[in-house]
């Protein structure tokens, strides 16, 4: 670096490196007094200051006040989009207030709706008006293309996509969290406005990257249950701006939302499964009873550290998985199954597997299109589609279509295998709740009777969601 | 290499340990590894799940082997192998055909009624016979394309079993650097080839002279300066195969466990770890080789050493191509160009620029300058080979000895 000669000072520079903001030219008593102590570190390995490249809008605000002509301000501005078509549909109320919030609060916060209240609408109108290159950042691939297909539709624009093993960046990109956190450094100097769906998932520790890494103004978080058992919710604070907008399930239940029954189906085991299920937890309990002798807290813990080190708990382990795997796949759900589509002939069901054996055992008997985490873009849009206009009466989903996928006409929705926290519980209500005619949606969850299984779901029932669930054996 | 979820280690006294299979701790280990070997060299056709049960099979009666070491082989023997791929979807294209038919029936039931009377066996039968194939067939092929049920189309292999194994223990310290937040290397020799890959891997230096020939480098990532953070520690998982190639090295990393503590992995060229890398070669060009062969290690008072030094400033290194070293501490650096392009000169002209301050002496051939060109000062125009007496000259006109040799 040349000295400066006196009465020409130093060029300002500030430049994008990978996920953070470079900064030459100013010594500490220039920064700090424009800056305040904390926001700049003086990095020697590059002989400049470096700094989150989340303070952009702010620091590029003040650098361009204090230091005008002086100022070589190398981050890129994103580019502007103008729309080829619009075909949103116009905002409810309760949609047109979160999206005025969020203006208000200078386009960064969170929305929190339930889930079916038309987030994405809200998101879309906002993008729109923004015009400004934006990333989308969805927790599953499902969910990453579902926005392609709705920005496509609404906004005319075939966005870019970074995730499932395709690298297009584009003005519009759509990506996952995943994705999202390993290109952070590559994707933060490219975009004006980035949306989070589910955004729940962006505190998490390398998640948030995605967010630190970037310069963009503009942030709007989209989440039905923000908070967190880590707490770390109030960090979105920081990462994307305040709480904008806040509506509640209660509020949400009988004006956009169906209304519902849960009901519950216990099945037995078949004499072979039963024997088999309790021979594999005699093994188990064998193993265990022998362990505690010598060891009085003995656990299920104890026995997965142990599996590594002794072929005895190995086979204790697959007993134990043996079971899981019974219940799961119980025979009798496929009977069950089978007079829940009687009932419902004629009505879109969907059935939520707990594994995907089990989503392929059901696929296989009764020859219906599922849905798994690997089903590749082309052929998860045809059975979406298909089952969307009645070409499919049935869709089988493992959990990945848990949050936020779109299945607008399903009304009846049929849980036959899986742990499901109360979240997850919420989330898939919220998937067959959305309105469609005057009768009610129906969620069936068949469980498996007196296993594990049922534990799961008497917990599960303590949440509100599932307040009202019935019993009923068929 | 693995997934972060393969990671094996154990934690003990503020240190990590990735799992190591040994050859004295770990004999059997070679005949497990042969028996892989073998299982996926004759599984040609077999599903993925069926080699991966067969794998975990060679594992039944071994006391000492936890679940996520069999996956890791599995993920290890994977990595070498080519899957049948579902070509142009037509798996997925035979399942919208099937359930687009079946969707006409549905429910199928397994015994039919008067208001249900589409028979599962009697429905299937039909479809076959439209689409012109036995059931069975249909079935089989329904979900080839799921991950588990592809077949193994062909096996690329290790050289030996202890190749795989030598494999594993690299591809555990890579996953245990997935937790890194920071990397110190102390190294003695092979400093362009350290620099060379730390550099492929994206990461930035932090460069410290320990003493003559010995340095320090610290690793990390632009953001490492604000926030401990392990974002790039698939990029020193990326850069350690190259290190256990070179020579004469100590490794810290500054590792994140995973209960929110730190933890330190030390590793060494002593450890015994073998990379796939070829150790880097010795000399970078016939001119050089020929050069320190006619010097020798030592000559006039002046000891010949290679690479032995780095000049650098900021994110800009360089090793010039040897040291030479006099007994009164009088140092200079010679950096040979042999084979050149106009942009590997231009490349070369900068960086004696930028380090001038160095004195680097460096020799180019005579063919790489325009005729009627002003050589500048150090700089030693060389014919064919270079001769240990022109490069002694120079020096002795750069570095007037203080007491006469002779």
């Amino acid at each position: 670096m040349d000295p400066a000669t006196p009465g020409s000072p130093l060029p300002v520079v500030l430049s994008f490196d990978r996920g953070t903001l470079v900064l030459s030219g100013l010594d500490p008593g220039e920064i700090r007094s424009a800056f305040g102590p904390a926001l700049w570190r003086w990095d020697d390995r590059v002989n400049a200051w470096r700094s989150e490249a989340l303070h952009a809008p702010r620091a590029r605000e003040i650098l361009r006040r204090r230091f005008g002509a002086r100022l070589r301000d190398e981050i890129p501005d994103p580019p502007r989009i103008a729309w080829p078509v619009f075909r949103l549909p116009p905002l409810r109320p309760d949609q047109a207030a979160a999206a005025a919030a969020w203006r208000a609060a200078e386009g960064r916060g969170q929305v929190i709706m339930p889930t079916g209240t038309g987030k994405t609408e809200v998101a879309l109108a906002l993008m729109a008006e923004s015009a400004t290159a934006t990333l989308v950042v969805a927790p599953v691939r499902d969910l990453m293309y579902q926005w392609h297909r709705r920005i496509l539709h609404g906004l005319g624009v075939d966005a870019g996509i970074v995730g499932d093993s395709l690298h297009d960046v584009r003005p519009v990109t759509v990506t996952t969290y995943d994705s999202a956190y390993i290109h952070a450094g590559e994707l933060g100097d490219r975009f004006g406005l980035l949306i989070f769906d589910e955004a729940h998932h962006l505190p998490g520790p390398s998640y948030r990257e995605a967010a630190l890494s970037s310069t963009a103004p503009l942030r709007l978080a989209l989440t039905a249950t923000p908070e967190r058992a880590d707490g770390l919710h109030a960090d979105l604070d920081r990462l994307v701006g305040p709480v904008v907008y806040r509506q509640g399930l209660p509020e949400a239940a009988g004006s956009t939302l169906a209304d519902y029954d849960v009901v519950r189906i216990p099945v037995a085991l078949t004499p072979r499964e039963q024997a088999l299920y309790e021979e594999a937890g005699r093994v188990v309990r064998r193993f265990l009873l022998s362990r505690r002798e010598a060891r009085p807290g003995y656990d299920g813990r104890d026995l997965c550290a142990e599996s590594g080190r002794d072929p005895e708990a190995r086979r204790a382990l697959r007993a134990y998985h043996l079971r899981r795997s019974i219940e799961d796949r119980a025979s009798e759900k496929l009977r069950v199954l089978e007079d829940l589509f009687r009932i419902h002939r004629g009505e879109r069901t969907i059935v939520f597997a707990g594994t995907n054996a089990m989503a392929l055992d059901v696929s296989r008997r009764f020859l219906v299109p599922t849905i798994l985490s690997h089903t590749r873009k082309r052929e998860r849009l045809a059975v979406l589609e298909g089952f969307s206009a009645g070409r499919f009466p049935v869709l089988v989903a493992n959990r990945v279509l848990d949050e936020g996928v779109d299945l607008p006409a399903a009304k009846v929705a049929v849980v036959i295998g899986g742990q499901a926290s109360t979240r997850q519980a919420q989330q898939r209500l919220g998937r067959i709740l959305r309105k469609w005619g005057p009768a009610r949606a129906v969620l069936y969850e068949v469980v498996t009777e007196e296993t594990g299984e049922e534990e799961c779901s008497r917990r599960r029932r303590r949440s509100d969601a599932y307040a009202r669930t019935r019993h009923r054996r068929l | 290499m693995l997934t972060r979820e393969l990671a094996i280690a154990a934690y003990e006294r503020g240190r990590v340990f990735p799992d190591r299979l040994t050859r004295i701790a770990h004999a059997r280990y070679v005949g497990y590894a042969e028996r892989l070997l073998e299982i996926y060299r004759s599984g040609i056709g077999r599903t993925r799940r069926d080699l991966h049960r067969a794998a975990e099979a060679v594992f039944a009666g071994e006391p000492d082997c936890e679940i996520r070491r069999i996956r890791a082989f599995q993920k290890l023997l994977d990595d070498a192998s080519v899957y049948e791929a579902d070509q142009g979807g037509r798996t997925a294209a035979l399942r919208l055909a099937v359930f687009g038919k079946a969707a006409a029936f549905h429910p199928l039931v397994a015994r039919p009624d008067r208001f249900f009377e589409n028979a599962e066996a009697a429905v299937k039968e039909r479809i076959a016979r439209e689409l012109g194939r036995p059931w069975g067939e249909i079935e089989a092929g329904l979900y080839a394309d799921v991950l588990d049920f592809q077949r193994l189309r062909s096996f690329q292999g290790y050289p030996s079993p202890e190749a795989l194994l030598s494999r594993y223990n690299v591809a555990q310290v890579q996953a245990c650097l997935y937790r890194a937040e920071r990397v110190v290397v102390r190294a003695a020799a092979d400093f362009k080839t350290i620099l060379r890959y730390a550099k492929l891997a994206r990461l930035l230096h932090d460069i410290r002279r320990l003493g003559p020939s010995e340095y320090r480098f610290e690793f990390t990532g632009p953001a490492s300066i604000l926030r401990e953070t392990r974002r790039y520690g698939v990029h020193f998982a990326r850069f350690v195969p190259a290190l256990l190639a070179c020579r004469d090295w100590r490794l810290e990393a500054a590792v994140r466990t995973p209960w929110g503590g730190r933890a330190r992995l030390l590793l060494s060229d002593r450890d015994g770890l073998r990379g796939h890398l070829p150790p880097p070669a010795e000399f970078d060009s016939s001119v050089e080789e020929d050069f320190a062969r006619r010097f020798g290690p030592e000559r006039d008072g002046w000891t010949l050493l290679r690479e032995g030094e780095i000049v650098h400033e900021g994110q800009a290194a360089f090793v010039p191509d040897f040291v030479l070293r006099r007994r009164d501490g009088a140092e200079a650096l010679l950096e040979i160009v042999g084979f050149w392009t106009p942009e590997y000169l231009a490349r070369k002209r900068d960086l004696y620029r930028r380090f001038r301050g160095r004195r680097i002496l460096m020799a180019v051939p005579v063919r790489s300058i325009r005729e009627g060109a002003e050589v500048p000062e150090g700089v030693l125009v060389y014919r064919a080979v270079l001769r240990p007496e022109a490069v002694l000259e120079a020096l002795g006109r750069r570095c007037p000895s203080e007491v006469p040799e002779r």
